[in-house]
């Protein structure tokens, strides 16, 4: 009999206290127009995190600008989630931004092996796909809904051999990560380069994170290469270079762009020096919206950025771009159509274009570590 | 005359045997000798690591006293650590519940849940990224011996874990407290019963351990300039097999195996490929499980 004469039970009470905030929250959203938003799944944690934490101050940098210019009247939004570079979360983290409908367009992941595993969800729902460094050749052969702005090795493995063999190289050790990625790095530059009559003495991959590189070094020393071909990110650049100046080996090393890091000659120091790659972004660029970015990027993190949240900042703004294209009634295959129209976007990273494979089209660098800074060579 | 290759090869693969061995001593000390099951070793190693880091970046002291402190700090986080993922398995002191494999069992979850913690907390003030060491501090100043190159870490490296192993043995054979260990590791039941204090035994092991533990972590974090928040994760497992392999209960058992891995994973560079180096480890692990379940010195002795 008590609880006619209470009227406002614990349950009605509980009830009402989460509708609350519930239904302010849906009246707010009703009030302003509803924001439009991309999905970003990259590692926040796990042991590649530091890139994608690079991603998203990149994309957070991109996307406060962008709001603040008012291209669009209503907000765009980023949905960050962690897949921490783990293909099963990819694959879920897909899914999820596949079921919500304001989402029309994703990017990410960082690897290729993810990105490739959730571009199977993408490919299935219609939803637009650009990631920032996912360099495998099949990435983009998926479908028509998967885009990239970063070179792939097809093309970068081959500028390489150029370079080297006009540099009077003949025989090269070939060292890669046990990754995909690292495959067919090694596999592209070794095509091109015997094609150009170099011969390679021997190929390594080892498993990335490995702390000891010494006994493959001794094996590179005994084969007596001109020079070291290598596909590996900086973390296992800097140890190897360290390693190899301990032992006394002097052999020129070259790489790839994803090597492009302040952190090699950080973690390296002197050793880094003369550590030849290819990139296609660098800070001390003139260039006004390098300047920008660099400077933006600065205040946040307090030292310059590598090549990395470079691709990401120009991901973020050609999806932003393609939005603005598309723009009334945005939807994914609009997004889609937008970006595959993408021609001499203007990015931190150079101007893109993206062909009919959906591949952008870039220039790329030579630089070389002198004196501790990454220095553009004309060779 | 042995081709110089082979030399440096061996070198190197000694030195990597020595690093596998300054971790496999704290580690089977708590995990074998002691008889309690610690998955939190790799992660004191890495606290060790930046603990270390944190101490140079702050006071640029020489290198004794940051070895020191680090020493010190590993001793704190064994006590800390025992206080929280293995005092509480045992709040009950009948006999049934001393007796119980479960109860002794269920710290394989308990410090698999602290090493967890403490990694993602890692990863979370400092980013997973590794760490930039001041040059100075490295212990990697090539030693030139004839056709080898060494380093100056070997040296040190070796030392410390040849103090380790000497100061431990007679520890555990000739002093009361050693004693006292090997009693607990025996029979917990018994040793309480004959008025051995065995909280403050399994306390100070865990200090010890985990002070060897610390110790490894930032002498490695110096030899590679690689300090990073999953350091501790591959030496773990390394350390792992060479104490299942040493016999699970042995001290000197593990360090000869670690030797072993070393060696072994030095020459598979040169006769199968880089990416297979590791099966040799795990390779090692399964044989040993299924033809010398006992370890390769075989069964009945006395844990130490």
């Amino acid at each position: 009999m008590t609880l006619t004469r209470h009227p406002l039970t614990r349950r009605t009470l509980v009830g009402l206290a989460l509708a609350a905030p519930l239904a302010t929250a849906l009246a707010g959203t009703a009030l302003a127009a509803d924001p439009i938003r991309i999905g970003y799944q990259l590692p926040l944690t796990g042991n590649t995190a530091q890139y994608g934490q690079d991603f998203k101050t990149a994309a957070e940098i991109a996307l406060a600008r962008f709001n603040a210019s008012g291209r669009l009247p209503v907000k765009v939004e980023i949905v960050f989630e962690d897949s921490r570079s783990d293909a099963k979360e990819g694959v879920t983290i897909a899914r999820k931004f596949v079921d919500d409908p304001a989402i029309v367009g994703v990017l990410g992941d960082f690897t290729s092996g993810v990105s490739m595993a959730s571009a199977q969800v993408y490919k299935e729902a219609g939803m637009p796909q650009l990631s920032q460094s996912a360099s495998h050749p099949d990435y983009a052969k998926i479908s028509e809904w998967q885009f990239r702005n970063i070179t792939t090795q097809a093309g970068e493995g081959p500028y390489n051999a150029a370079w080297m063999l006009k540099k009077g190289i003949r025989k090269v050790a070939l060292v890669g990560e046990q990754t995909d990625w690292g495959q067919t790095s090694v596999k592209y530059f070794a095509d091109a380069f015997e094609a150009g009559g170099g011969k390679v003495v021997l190929t390594e991959y080892f498993n990335r994170g490995l702390p000891d590189f010494r006994a493959l070094l001794t094996k590179i020393q005994r084969a007596k290469p001109d020079a070291v071909y290598t596909a590996f990110f900086y973390e296992d650049a800097a140890n190897f270079i360290k390693q190899m100046k301990q032992l006394g080996i002097n052999i020129p090393i070259y790489s790839t762009s994803a090597a492009h890091n302040q952190k090699v000659i950080e973690l390296a120091g002197a050793d880094a020096e003369g550590l030849s790659l290819t990139t296609n972004f660098m800070p001390s660029s003139p260039k006004p919206e390098v300047k920008d970015f660099v400077a933006e990027w600065v205040k946040v993190r307090g030292a310059e950025p590598g090549q990395f949240p470079a691709q990401a900042f120009d991901a973020v703004n050609i999806m932003l771009d393609a939005i603005v294209k598309s723009y009334p009634n945005v939807t994914r295959a609009k997004v889609r159509d937008a970006l595959a129209a993408t021609k001499d976007f203007p990015g931190v990273t150079g101007t893109t274009t993206f062909g009919p494979d959906r591949e952008p089209v870039k220039q790329l660098m030579k630089v070389r570590i002198v004196n501790g800074v990454f220095t553009p060579i004309g060779e | 005359m042995i081709d110089p290759y082979y030399l440096q090869q061996l070198a190197i693969g000694l030195s990597q045997g020595v690093i596998y061995a300054l971790m496999a001593i704290g580690f089977t000390l708590i995990f074998g000798v002691l008889n309690v099951v610690n998955f939190a070793h790799g992660e004191v190693y890495t606290l060790g690591a930046f603990v270390g880091l944190l101490f140079i970046t702050a006071f640029a002291p020489p290198f004794l006293v940051v070895l020191f402190v680090v020493l010190a700090a590993g001793a704190a986080m064994g006590v800390g650590l025992e206080r929280i993922a293995f005092k509480p398995f045992r709040r009950f002191s009948d006999e049934a519940s001393l007796k119980s494999r479960a109860m002794r069992e269920s710290t394989l979850m308990s410090s698999l849940a602290v090493s967890i913690v403490a990694r993602e907390g890692l990863e979370f003030a400092f980013g997973s990224q590794m760490q930039t060491l001041p040059f100075d501090y490295l212990i990697n100043k090539p030693i030139e011996l004839g056709p080898v190159t060494i380093v100056t870490g070997d040296v040190i490296i070796f030392a410390v874990a040849a103090i380790m192993l000497g100061g431990l043995q007679y520890m555990l054979t000739r002093t009361r407290a050693g004693l006292a260990i090997r009693a607990v590791s025996a029979n917990p039941l018994g040793a309480k019963y004959v008025g051995i204090d065995t909280d403050r035994t399994i306390i100070t092991t865990f200090a010890l351990g985990s002070m060897m533990g610390a110790g490894a972590g930032i002498l490695v974090g110096l030899y590679y300039g690689a300090i990073f928040p999953a350091m501790g994760f591959v030496p773990g497992i390394k350390a792992f097999v060479a104490m299942v392999m040493g016999g699970l209960s042995s001290i000197p058992g593990a360090v000869v195996c670690a030797l072993l891995l070393g060696l072994s994973e030095g020459l598979a560079t040169t006769f199968i490929s880089s990416n297979w180096a590791d099966m040799v480890a795990y390779g090692f692990l399964i044989v040993t499980l299924i033809f010398f379940p006992q370890g390769l010195f075989g069964a009945g002795r006395e844990r130490v």
